[in-house]
């Protein structure tokens, strides 16, 4: 109950969740340790065999290393959603869930940023990207689509990892104040000298405030950018203008359920009970279940337009993508993503934790598996039919995928006990305002 | 010639005592408003102080202007080194040049931001105040003011009648 918090009770709580982890922990952070280190076996594997140890080949050229591209690019769109859109909006009970969702923007997008790298085979050709003179006076052409994609991700991941450090700021002033020795002096340059001084307050309020103003169009651009990767190119299934759209729905709609996925288990772990209340997890549910119904309308609104244009390679896509060789990636697509977050009309789903749990986890294999359809799909039967061919991921891209998931929750766990996994700052606010904070 | 002056920080529990503090402090004739601190964004403080509006914005919207010209311009540079044709695009193509010009814009307003915060709020700064006290950034709101030697007392009790705990400061000025 929000009445019950104080300022103290707030610092007090965050504070215990950074004592010296037990050996759980540690046990837990070996074991993502080991599967980050067979993702990277995995890579160097194929950089020294080459990209045919992959089962990408003709027709489909994008496998599963786009496919995690995308999926973490959309599990890192939530954090800007709750931090920077709902805060926009004045919505309190995001509060005690901001930072964690901040900091899986910024790890989601390192881990997304990864794949594009892995994808390029020859790794170390990356410069060829960026802007600069080479030897052959080669430069980036800016009217491809992949390169628009350059430029918003590493602007994404620039202005992400700014507004998750500023808006720390005046909490790592506050473990500062209550450290000693060498866990102070880290604090102190952390904090950057942050007092709470009412003049440091007045800059530091209009900053964040533009910040917020300012990552929200580029959270929506970000992934109407991904988006135009596919639909800029002339292939049945992804030159649509729904793209955009759709794919920024789709990946709030992940993004919620990755939050739902953290929350719970830290909310536990950490005894976060009187700060992550059941309420504000509820309010998630609900916003997944509007998601995950704009999701469903785009769906529909794809086979809609299939069958409404008459063009028969069109209509032909969209039933193999029902009925063909994909189908059951396509049925679980559907079933994870717009059927079951139904379940979430129901109070007692949404207030029922373990159930909550089991659902964020379908619907972000849901959402795993429609890139999956949307990716796949359209090239492996696209217009001539001599030329289609079917995709199988190939034990080294599981290995590196499994090896990304490692990485993510990795530096999720590090940041968990190092860093204050709750914004003590907008706690206080929440508390100071009428405790508006879902409790 | 004036005498030794004395520093005292009233700390507050309650942010309206600190903004009665504040507010007192300033009509009083006597007394010197040194700073205020507080564990959170204070809208009543901020009035109570009189504070203008920050600059940051400014600092934005430069970057910001400066990030689309940046954007669009390095397109078509990058366009212009070759002068091809490719996919019937002309050369210098607004649509996909606005796009990086946005994304640019985005970045550099950013950077604005970040550096019209550091700027603006004297940031980093790694010496803190000797007149601090570590609970300012846990529960408690700080008002900190001077006055000469004699009038010590007379602080202390103000303070105290408007609900807070004192903390003494030496100050060697004059």
């Amino acid at each position: 109950m929000a009445e019950e918090l104080t300022f103290e009770q707030i610092d007090k709580t965050v504070f215990d969740t950074l004592r010296p982890p037990d050996q759980g922990y540690w046990t837990l952070m070996g074991l993502l340790f080991l599967g980050v280190l067979a993702g990277a076996g995995c890579w160097l594997y194929q950089i020294f065999k080459g990209i045919g140890v992959t089962g990408q080949n003709n027709p489909v050229h994008w496998g599963t290393y786009i496919i995690n591209f995308v999926f973490w690019v959309g599990i890192a769109h939530s954090g800007t959603l709750i931090s920077a859109i709902l805060h926009l909006f004045r919505a309190g009970w995001t509060n005690p869930i901001a930072r964690a969702a901040e900091t899986m923007t910024v790890f989601a997008v390192c881990t997304a940023g990864l794949f594009p790298f892995i994808h390029l085979g020859r790794v170390w050709l990356v410069h060829y990207m960026i802007p600069i003179p080479n030897q052959r006076l080669l430069w980036p052409n800016f009217q491809s689509p992949l390169m628009f994609d350059v430029v918003a991700i590493s602007t994404y991941l620039t202005v992400s990892s700014l507004f998750w450090y500023t808006g720390m700021l005046p909490d790592l002033a506050t473990i500062r104040d209550r450290s000693q020795g060498m866990r102070r002096k880290i604090f102190s340059i952390l904090s950057l000298g942050w007092t709470g001084e009412l003049e440091q307050w007045r800059h530091y309020a209009r900053g964040y405030l533009f910040f917020a103003a300012l990552a929200t169009p580029l959270a929506i651009s970000v992934h109407s950018v991904v988006s135009w990767d596919f639909a800029l190119s002339v292939a049945p299934g992804w030159h649509t203008t729904i793209f955009a759209p759709y794919f920024v729905a789709g990946a709030i709609h992940s993004g919620l359920a990755m939050v739902l996925a953290l929350m719970i288990p830290l909310r536990k772990f950490f005894r976060y009970e009187k700060i992550i209340t059941v309420k504000v997890l509820e309010s998630v549910a609900k916003t997944i279940v509007f998601t995950g119904l704009i999701v469903g309308f785009a769906y529909g609104t794809e086979y809609f337009i299939a069958w409404y244009s008459r063009n028969s390679i069109e209509m032909e896509t969209f039933r193999w993508r029902a009925f063909g060789d994909y189908a059951p990636e396509y049925w679980i697509m559907v079933i994870c993503n717009t059927i079951i977050p139904l379940l979430f009309l129901f109070k007692k789903v949404r207030t029922h934790l373990r159930l909550m749990f089991v659902i964020s986890i379908i619907v972000n294999i849901g959402m795993w598996y429609e890139r999956f359809v949307i990716i796949i799909g359209s090239v492996a039967h696209d217009f001539i039919p001599h030329a289609w061919g079917l995709y199988r991921p190939t034990a080294v891209e599981f290995g590196i995928m499994i090896g990304s998931f490692c990485l993510f929750f990795l530096l999720f766990a590090l940041f968990i006990k190092h860093l204050p996994s709750v914004s003590m700052t907008k706690m206080k606010e929440s508390v100071h305002h009428g405790g508006h904070h879902g409790g | 010639m004036e005498g030794e002056k004395i520093c005292l920080m009233g700390l507050f529990r309650d942010e309206g005592q600190a903004v009665s503090a504040v507010r007192g402090l300033k009509d009083s004739g006597e007394f010197h408003l040194e700073r205020v601190h507080s564990p959170i964004a204070s809208h009543d403080l901020d009035d109570a102080l009189g504070l203008p509006k920050s600059k940051v914005g400014w600092f934005t919207l430069a970057g910001g202007i400066i990030g689309f010209f940046s954007g669009f311009l390095l397109a078509v540079f990058t366009a212009t080194r070759w002068n091809m044709i490719v996919s019937g695009k002309p050369v210098v193509a607004l649509a996909p040049f606005f796009i990086v010009g946005f994304e640019f814009t985005i970045l550099f307003a950013v950077f604005g931001n970040v550096i019209g915060l550091i700027t603006q709020a004297r940031l980093p700064r790694f010496k803190i105040y000797t007149e601090y006290d570590p609970r300012l950034t846990g529960d408690r709101y700080g008002v900190l003011a001077s006055c000469d030697a004699p009038r010590r007392n007379a602080l202390s009790l103000f303070f105290e009648t408007k609900g807070a705990k004192v903390k003494p400061f030496k100050r060697a000025s004059t």
